[in-house]
């Protein structure tokens, strides 16, 4: 006989959910209209007026770069987060998709009369294409087998890039010019500000699409299918075809994220299919969380920031977004839209603000103390990889000789003290965190 | 004579050389509620799968309502009108409970795998899902995550599930498996309630259960059916009183 405290299937013990159903302030409550439609019109002014912000080109591209990301991230993540699969080479969907686009965009006749607004369509129909093809096979279970044939299809398609020549034009790729396309109003799509409103356009369609899509019969079959296959075939449905429904239009969106990627870069190669660039969706996807719907949107905004800003500051840009990855897979496997949401309960409650005094105390020493560690890094790599003679270099707006020990001693010491610091002040963080979480009584 | 809901004919199991099921032959007519029992390692969760097609049988049929199922997936048979629980809960745990019980109507309301519709907007589905959650008492619940309730609760949800889509042939697993006498009485109550009509075959290790809730009851035993009939008459039968409900009566007392 099971023990009932042991049986409870699933449930994770140190989720703080309250199952009081008799006070309203716990009751999550139904989602009206309004709060449906809201963080839509939000992100479409936001997407409106970003450009009267960050006017110049560079801030452009980078915004371009974050919106195709988050399509990319978005579709991903119906595959991750809602159907449970794990691919490890969803870029060739994406890529085959931009492939097709550049191959448009070359055929001049037709692409003179071929307004450039719809070509991401064409893209996403060949991502989607292939999907089905490689869907009809590799969708038949989820787990090590799908995520096996995903590699696989992923290093095939990638390596025969330098076969391929005619399609995926070999080592140098294939590039074309998006301002031969038909004028669309006019517009020509010279400027980047164009590009820029075009993609963010695709943005909003895309996501909104792929959000009603999660909220269709086969969409809320993908849930059901990841968290128990089996009880979903004794529902009436082949857990097979749900998958491979969601497998199809994830590659669809996917395709859709590649055109755009071969209207503002003109050119794709081999690096937009290869394994490099299906495993940094999946820490994109996973760095903002998995399990909310506008997760893969934060981690493909911070993302991009980190992969762009952090990376005119230093070249070890990418053992910071490793770093983070990893430090969200150990500490926030919700990502970082768990960690937002997990603050919900705290604001329904009205408790919000007793912890800001505890996370100021803790979190400005780590950060302080995770940029002495970053410092240290920074010293080491500079120590190792200057030129012979070049002992000077410049962090944080201080000129230093990183052959003195001084600079070490200091660096030591912030990493030291703020860290230190931190981790004296968790234990009473986590005790302000439960008592923030618990209904009712508490000071 | 009608057609029975299910007929099972010469149905064997092997694994490897086990025989696990040796041949059993079973008819249970429309809206009877039939109680398989027997002791543990009798092969009563074995049936249960080769009559849901999680496992392919060796030999022998299996007829719903007079349709061989051989050969066919689960989603198939669910489809037909056959419903199974589980005899470990078996439920989607990181789904509200609301939608636990909305997925399990999605096909039996004509979804099948549509991207055109929203289920949010369905009001068929949502008061279908919430009339379900009323019978199974677990309206309180709806909106929590299903793996956060309790064992007794997720058993409930378990039984909501089985019997939203609408089957006309139920089956239980072990409903009352791991559960206080409290909680057994519930479920029993509720288990009365929704299948009011049904066909019911339930796998069951509690005495009390099967004679309160069985119209007939067959006793399996290294994978045959030594005995098949009403409570009283199988209670009096000394085959079975030999190989096991002797036993497990004076347990119970």
């Amino acid at each position: 006989m099971s023990d009932p405290t042991t049986d409870v299937k699933g449930a994770r013990p140190d989720e703080q959910i309250t199952t009081d159903p008799t006070d309203p302030s716990q009751r999550m409550r139904m989602q009206t209209p309004m709060m449906t439609v809201a963080p839509w019109v939000i992100a479409i002014l936001i997407l409106m007026f970003l450009p009267l912000v960050f006017t110049n080109n560079s801030a452009l591209t980078i915004m371009n770069q974050m919106s195709i990301t988050i399509i990319f991230a978005l579709a991903y993540n119906m595959l991750l987060g809602q159907g449970g699969m794990l691919s490890f080479g969803h870029a060739v969907y994406a890529g085959v998709g931009g492939f097709a686009c550049m191959h448009i965009m070359n055929m001049s006749d037709f692409f003179a009369s071929f307004p450039l607004v719809i070509l991401p369509l064409f893209g996403g129909l060949f991502g989607m294409g292939l999907a089905l093809i490689v869907g009809s096979f590799s969708t038949r279970s989820a787990g090590t087998v799908f995520a096996m044939i995903s590699l696989g299809v992923g290093e095939l398609i990638a390596a025969s890039s330098v076969i391929v020549v005619a399609f995926f034009g070999g080592e140098e790729g294939v590039s074309g010019d998006r301002t031969y396309a038909q004028p669309f109003f006019g517009v020509e799509f010279l400027q980047q500000i164009e590009v820029y409103y075009l993609t963010a356009a695709w943005v909003i369609v895309s996501a909104l699409l792929m959000f009603l899509w999660s909220r269709t019969p086969v969409g809320r079959m993908a849930n059901a299918v990841r968290d128990n296959p089996e009880r979903a075939e004794f529902l009436g449905y082949s857990a097979r075809w749900v998958r491979f429904y969601s497998f199809v239009a994830s590659g669809f969106f996917a395709g859709i994220a590649g055109g755009l990627f071969a209207i503002n870069y003109e050119i794709l190669t081999e690096e937009n299919l290869n394994t490099t660039s299906s495993g940094v969706i999946l820490l994109v996807t996973f760095l903002g969380g998995v399990g909310f719907f506008f997760g893969p949107i934060i981690g493909a905004v911070v993302f991009t920031l980190v992969q762009t800003v952090l990376s005119l500051q230093t070249e070890l840009w990418a053992f910071y977004a490793g770093s983070l990855f990893l430090a969200t897979v150990m500490f926030f496997p919700g990502g970082l839209a768990g960690l937002i949401m997990m603050h919900v309960p705290v604001f329904k409650l009205g408790k919000a603000g007793h912890l800001v005094m505890p996370y100021l105390k803790t979190l400005i020493p780590a950060a302080i103390g995770i940029l002495g560690l970053a410092a240290l890094v920074e010293m080491t790599f500079h120590f190792r990889h200057a030129a012979t003679g070049d002992n000077e270099m410049t962090l944080f707006w201080t000129t230093f000789d990183t052959h003195s020990l001084l600079p070490w001693l200091i660096a030591g010491a912030v990493t030291i003290i703020g860290l230190g610091i931190a981790r004296a002040t968790a234990p009473d963080l986590k005790e302000a965190w439960n008592e923030a979480n618990m209904a009712g009584g508490g000071a | 004579m009608s057609v029975p809901a299910l007929e099972l004919n010469g149905l064997k199991k092997n694994f490897g050389k086990a025989e696990i099921i040796r041949g059993i032959d079973l008819s249970i007519g429309k809206a009877e509620r039939h109680a398989i029992i027997g002791p543990n390692g009798a092969g009563k969760s074995t049936l249960f799968n080769l009559i849901t097609a999680r496992f392919a049988p060796s030999a022998g049929t299996v007829k719903l309502h007079g349709e061989e199922l051989s050969g066919l997936q689960p989603f198939e048979i669910n489809r037909k009108g056959l419903s199974r629980s589980f005899q470990i809960t078996n439920i989607f745990s990181r789904m509200t409970v609301f939608e636990n019980v909305r997925c399990a109507l999605l096909w039996a309301q004509g979804y099948k795998y549509s991207f055109w519709n929203l289920v949010n907007r369905s009001r068929d589905l949502t008061e279908g899902a919430e009339a379900i959650l009323d019978q199974i008492n677990l309206l309180s619940r709806r909106d929590l995550p299903a793996g956060t309730l309790s064992y007794a609760e997720q058993r409930a949800l378990e039984i909501g599930i089985t019997i939203a889509g609408g089957a006309d042939v139920i089956m239980l697993d072990e409903p009352t498996a791991g559960m206080s006498h409290s909680e057994t009485d519930y479920i029993t109550d509720l288990i009365l309630k929704v299948t009011e009509g049904k066909t019911l075959i339930m796998v069951e290790h509690d005495m009390g259960v099967v004679f309160g809730l069985a119209d007939r009851i067959s006793v399996l035993v290294y994978g045959e059916i030594i005995a098949t009939g009403t409570p009283e008459a199988v209670r009096a039968d000394p085959k079975v009183q030999e190989a096991y409900l002797g036993a497990a009566l004076e347990a119970e007392h």
